[in-house]
């Protein structure tokens, strides 16, 4: 039962390339068109990582500036988006390495409970799961969700936004933290559990 | 047969497909046996998909001309 991670859309990735062709020979309008169909993926994650849109405006100008200086590098056999997604992760995690933060403690994140038989002591709320299909999301949920997010532990934030925000794999995760794939999959398992709870919470209050 | 604990310990493991099978198979024998743990699993899988619809964001406007215009000055060779 492997999860689907999101793929670029055919389209796309034919009209990413058409345009990284005019972009690699000199062509800035073209990788002005590529920039204007990213930058909102883009900034999206450095702001998700940073929380702040100011870090999140320069991550996304550093992106594409290096991107540009690097075209004539890129030869095209990842998606452009994936790449440039890549290339943010990266300077989204050295702006944060340089800030000083406070490492919360690992018995912080909130997960289920369990009896001494080790059965679940509690059960979910209601079977929320089905709001997943919704069209409309929750204002209050959305709201929900972001506080919880924000709340995870660094480290932890870290990995559940490349890996369940952004789609990078376990494999690009380990590379661009220095974790190893196992450490990398237990926390996003940890920080999974910890956002299931925030959610089921969410429910159990309306 | 897996405990509750047992089980939510081995989730991600499970959704990824990386379990070999006759594990997979003793899971799902607590899951035919255990409906709060079905629930867990679907709210589980749940969660990042909601997570990553409550987390989209667009760049404001006023930032993407600023973005245009310091690409403008730094690529322009």
């Amino acid at each position: 039962m492997a999860e689907q991670q999101e793929v670029v859309p055919q389209e796309q990735q034919h009209a990413d390339r058409e345009l990284l062709e005019r972009a690699q020979a000199g062509d800035l309008a073209a990788f002005e068109a590529l920039v204007e169909l990213h930058r909102d993926e883009v900034y999206g994650l450095a702001l998700r990582m940073t929380r702040s849109d100011a870090d999140a405006a320069e991550i996304t100008q550093e992106t594409f500036l290096s991107a540009y200086q690097h075209l004539a590098n890129f030869r095209g056999e990842a998606a452009f988006g994936s790449w440039v997604h890549r290339i943010a992760a990266n300077h989204a995690l050295m702006r944060l390495r340089h800030r000083s933060v406070v490492q919360e403690a690992e018995e912080e994140l909130k997960g289920p409970e369990f009896t001494e038989r080790d059965s679940l002591a509690e059960y979910p709320a209601t079977d929320w799961s089905r709001r997943a299909d919704e069209k409309v999301l929750d204002d209050e949920l959305r709201r929900a969700i972001q506080q919880a997010t924000d709340d995870l532990p660094e480290g932890y934030r870290e990995v559940f936004l490349l890996k369940d925000v952004e789609g990078l794999s376990y494999e690009q995760i380990s590379e661009i933290t220095g974790d190893s794939v196992p450490a990398v999959k237990s926390r996003l398992h940890r920080a999974r559990l910890a956002l299931r709870e925030a959610i089921d919470h969410f429910y159990s209050e309306k | 047969m897996f405990t509750c604990k047992e089980s939510v310990d081995l989730l991600l493991k499970f959704l990824d497909g990386e379990m070999p099978e006759d594990e997979a198979r003793h899971l799902e024998e607590h899951l035919e046996a255990c409906p709060p743990c079905v629930d867990f699993l679907r709210t589980y899988r749940a969660t990042p998909i909601l997570c990553r619809r409550a987390l989209q964001a667009q760049m404001p406007q006023e930032l993407a001309e600023r973005l245009t215009q310091f690409l403008r000055q730094k690529c322009h060779k």
